[in-house]
């Protein structure tokens, strides 16, 4: 492995895999053995007083193995030699006995003899921030949320994360990816004792980013605290959102949710295979749909990423050693790719992608979503609102739910305007709308350019059995559907 | 793990300096996944999973940290050292914390329970030979789950549970039904005639399908769906006193007694079910039964002992994250032989599925129908329906247009595997409302 750069740590934590590695490598049809170890800092500040300190340290590995065609999975975090033994012996004697009933035989060429490195792009690694300098800012940026006693809750919170995966193979794989992720939260809770209301910088946790300290920009935050203080205290006052059918405008933090939900998931294509019936659910694609599909509109171009410079879900090699490379999902509307690993992609004969992931070393990989992108269109903001006659722009996700087909959704933002005659007008509260899917998507008017597009992710995206959390980014500009059924709350 | 736990705290709590506090929060498991698709296994693993939380007091200061356990006690020591080295350098750069209360010996205790059952092997192979027949997906889980919490000043709070479940639904084409099943001891019988109910379900949902428009109904909610209803509110902190400082209020006109609910709602968290630890995170331990909701009125807040010091209140032992670690909703006096004829003409929905607020302010919420949902004509059932979906407010589902609780309640343990098992779970009847809100 190339590990010039790695710190001492990280190289005898290296040294330790390959050696156990070398010991059960021959031992199965293949063997596997990945590494995982992260280190999180979750810190909050309220009312410019400590609310939360936590950070994690999480290591483990995880063994993989196939008998027979059959891929079964052991973890452990009792990394010593007679640990590792264990959870090989456990693992290799389920799979032998799961392998009789095994759903799919497999061949090797699921796991890809990949070699090579990947670092997040940064010019300061996350490990250098102390806890003074990130309370310092978060301390600064939730006094300045606090500018109205109405405001009673002013809340600042990072999560900085330093992952580390190594992962080695009986097919001859080879690498190790090293991640230095930053998830910034700030939020202004008001209240005139009736009304109260919640405005956050885009949506909970929206801000994600794959980046280094040079991220933390006191100045820009401290401007973006003014205007979400002001936004919250304008929401007391703010009528409802109407309820009619309408245009609709989503911003780009928006846009966020509604390409995760009614675009990603549906597209996975262990979904569609059914893997997920029991839990997150299924999908209204079905397999026959890939190249045949209207989606969307000729507007609508989608892209699986996971190359772009800093976005939050950019790797080399998904988990399973599968090159990263960007691919076209839907393009001028016609649904073209899934979201599918090299198993789905054997199971199913869809093209795919690179995206077998886990959401850490103690979880099987499964199909996830990496970057999700809305490319740009050619429309300015003023230009787009000028088209339009009656409508509402919604920013920032507050809910969302939609059906285990991922059809019918329902989503709620934190802040409206209404759009009368091209024009920006009121602050509307309570902003919902729904929809279904593929009308929805077909309904799209308009995209801005690529000067208005927004890089957003999640960290916390759901699924599996049993279940996992995973990291995910969506890049958008804005974009405008006609005749939507918007609401308001009450 | 009791002994090693016992021997590694003492060692830490030996180094500790003078005005320092040390808590110690565990959770390990040994779990068994196996991952069931077309009623084959589609992926098996075994995990062995272990973490130590070191919550840390120092001049009215708080860090937590929490480390994996590799149980080779002079690696762990040498680890958990060396972090509380780091956290006496981090906690110089923070303020006091205002929820900062002083820890305290909540005593010692233990608690051991095993289900007995086939190995996870053997059962592979009974779980394909029953379902041989069906398109089965779903999860079983089995094994060890232990927590603990201890501290510096004495404390020793155990618990360990070796438990099961196998979470499942059966499919014909896009038509489902929901399977659950999980016991003290595994029973092979009951497994058996519990799928053979869910079989004999799917089959009702062969008949023809009813076209049912948006609008309000008459609905049954079965036990799962009623469980979904107070899970997502439970989940989401709407029982909670520090939510409800912080401005997430749901039930804000409850407590004002603006509104007020059915006097057949009573809710409470129920320790006595056994299926959660009986100690908090902290060790303290929590009152067997706290009302909640008792007769409709908001008797209780969950108010932890950060909540209380900041706020000047009275602590309930609630989590230190406010929600019911095990809940129960008191049943009523529909049998259930009653339900359909009491029905009458509705939905019965077996099922919910992704529910959230559409308003906080007026609790409203919204969802999904999910599974095994009916038409529902002169008290029979007349055909499968459509997913629909759900917008209304607590307010209206438990207030006026409340119908009734059914006698039979049903325990469901917590399905929850998100970065590690949960544990809790809740005991709930079934709910017949008289007008429920469809939208789309």
């Amino acid at each position: 492995m190339q590990l010039e750069n790695a710190s001492a740590e990280s190289k005898k934590n290296i040294d330790f895999l390959k050696s156990e590695f070398k010991k059960y490598m021959l031992e199965a049809d293949f063997v596997a053995f990945k590494s995982v170890r992260e280190k999180s800092r979750d810190y909050t500040i309220r009312n410019g007083k400590p609310d939360d300190f936590f950070e994690f340290t999480d290591e483990g590995i995880l063994i993989e193995l196939m008998y027979d065609g059959h891929m079964g999975y052991g973890a452990t975090c009792e990394l010593s030699a007679e640990g590792i033994a264990h959870a090989f012996q456990k693992a290799k004697h389920m799979t032998e006995a799961s392998q009789k009933h095994a759903m799919f035989r497999f061949t090797d060429a699921i796991r890809p003899p990949s070699k090579g490195r990947y670092e997040t792009t940064r010019t300061r690694k996350l490990d250098s921030l102390s806890t003074a300098e990130i309370y310092d800012f978060l301390k600064k940026t939730s006094l300045a949320l606090k500018t109205n006693d109405k405001i009673i809750t002013a809340k600042s919170d990072v999560m900085l994360i330093e992952c580390t995966q190594a992962y080695l193979s009986s097919a001859g794989a080879e690498f190790i990816q090293d991640f230095d992720l930053i998830v910034s939260s700030l939020s202004a809770t008001a209240t005139d004792g009736k009304e109260t209301q919640t405005r956050t910088l885009n949506g909970g946790r929206g801000n994600s980013v794959q980046g280094g300290a040079e991220f933390f920009n006191l100045s820009k935050a401290l401007e973006m605290c003014e205007q979400i203080s002001k936004e919250a205290i304008e929401l007391l006052t703010a009528p409802n959102c109407p309820t009619e059918t309408c245009d609709l405008v989503l911003a780009p933090d928006q846009m966020l949710l509604q390409i995760h939900e009614s675009i990603g998931h549906p597209l996975e294509l262990d979904r569609i295979l059914g893997d997920e019936r029991n839990f997150a659910g299924w999908s209204f694609v079905q397999p026959e749909d890939f190249g045949q599909l209207q989606y969307g509109s000729p507007l609508m171009n989608i892209v699986f990423d996971p190359t772009v410079v800093n976005q939050f879900a950019t790797y080399k090699f998904d988990e399973t050693g599968n090159p990263a490379k960007k691919k076209y999902l839907i393009q001028n509307g016609v649904l073209k790719a899934g979201l599918g690993s090299l198993e789905s992609q054997a199971r199913s004969n869809i093209s795919g992608v690179a995206n077998a992931r886990s959401s850490s070393w103690n979880r099987a990989p499964i199909d996830r979503m990496a970057n999700i992108n809305l490319e740009d269109g050619d429309l300015t903001l003023p230009q787009m609102l000028a088209g339009i006659e009656r409508g509402v722009l919604m920013t920032s996700n507050k809910s969302w739910s939609i059906d285990d087909y991922r059809r019918k959704f329902q989503f709620t933002c934190e802040y409206g305007r209404l759009i009368e005659n091209g024009k920006l007008s009121t602050v509307v509260k309570n902003p919902n709308y729904r929809g279904v899917t593929v009308p929805f998507w077909n309904s799209l008017a308009g995209v801005t350019n690529t000067s208005t597009v927004e890089t957003y992710g999640t960290p916390f995206c759901g699924k599996g059995e049993p279940s996992q959390v995973i990291r995910v980014g969506h890049a958008s500009p804005y974009a405008h559907f006609k005749n939507i059924e918007v609401f308001g709350g009450g | 793990m009791k002994s090693y736990l016992a021997q590694l705290s003492q060692k830490l709590f030996a180094d500790l300096k003078s005005g320092e506090d040390v808590s110690l929060e565990l959770h390990s498991e040994e779990s068994d996944f196996i991952r069931f698709n077309h009623s084959k296994v589609r992926q098996n693993t075994v995990i062995r999973q272990h973490e130590l939380t070191i919550e840390f007091h120092f001049e009215q200061k708080i860090y937590k940290s929490t480390s994996s356990l590799t149980l080779q006690l002079a690696d762990d020591l040498a680890v958990l050292t060396k972090k509380i080295q780091s956290i006496r350098q981090a906690v110089t750069a923070i303020d006091p914390n205002p929820q900062y209360f002083q820890m305290q010996n909540n005593g010692q205790s233990e608690v051991y329970k095993k289900s007995q059952r086939p190995s996870t092997i053997e059962l592979i192979s009974i779980i394909a030979a029953v379902f041989n027949d069906s398109d089965l997906a779903g999860l079983w889980c089995s094994g060890p789950i232990r927590r603990a919490a201890i501290n510096s000043k004495g404390q020793f709070q155990y618990f360990e549970n070796d438990s099961f479940f196998f979470d499942y639904s059966l499919y014909n084409g896009p038509r489902a039904a929901k399977g659950f099943y999980s016991d003290e001891n595994w029973n092979e019988v009951e497994f058996k005639s519990r799928a053979q109910q869910t079989k004999n379900t799917l089959a009702l949902l062969s008949r023809v399908p009813v076209k049912v428009n948006p609008a309000a109904y008459r609905a049954y909610l079965g036990p799962m769906a009623v469980a979904e209803i107070f899970d997502m509110v439970n989940v989401w902190q709407g029982f909670s006193r520090s939510a409800f400082e912080k401005g997430f209020a749901p039930l804000k006109k409850l407590h004002l007694k603006e509104k007020t609910l059915t006097k057949d709602l009573t809710i409470a968290e129920n320790n006595l079910l056994g299926l959660a630890p009986h100690f908090n995170s902290l060790g303290e331990i929590s009152p067997e039964i706290l009302p909640v909701i008792e007769r409709g009125e908001l008797k209780n807040f969950l108010v932890s002992s950060a909540t209380a010091k900041e706020y000047s209140l009275p602590s309930n032992q609630a989590s230190p994250y406010e929600s019911m670690r095990s809940y129960e909703v008191k049943p009523g006096n529909l049998e259930q032989s009653e339900i359909l004829k009491t029905l009458d003409r509705g939905l019965y929905l077996s099922n919910l599925h992704y529910l959230n607020w559409s308003d906080v302010q007026t609790a409203r919420i919204t969802g999904m129908t999910r599974f095994a949902c009916f038409w529902v004509e002169n008290g029979e059932i007349v055909g499968p329906i459509q997913d629909l979906r759900f917008d209304d407010s607590l307010f209206s589902i438990f207030g006026d247009n409340f119908g009734s609780f059914t006698r039979h309640q049903e325990i469901f343990t917590t399905t929850a595997t998100y970065q590690k098992r949960s544990t809790g779970g809740c005991k709930v009847p079934g709910a017949i409302f008289n007008s429920f809100n469809f939208t789309s």
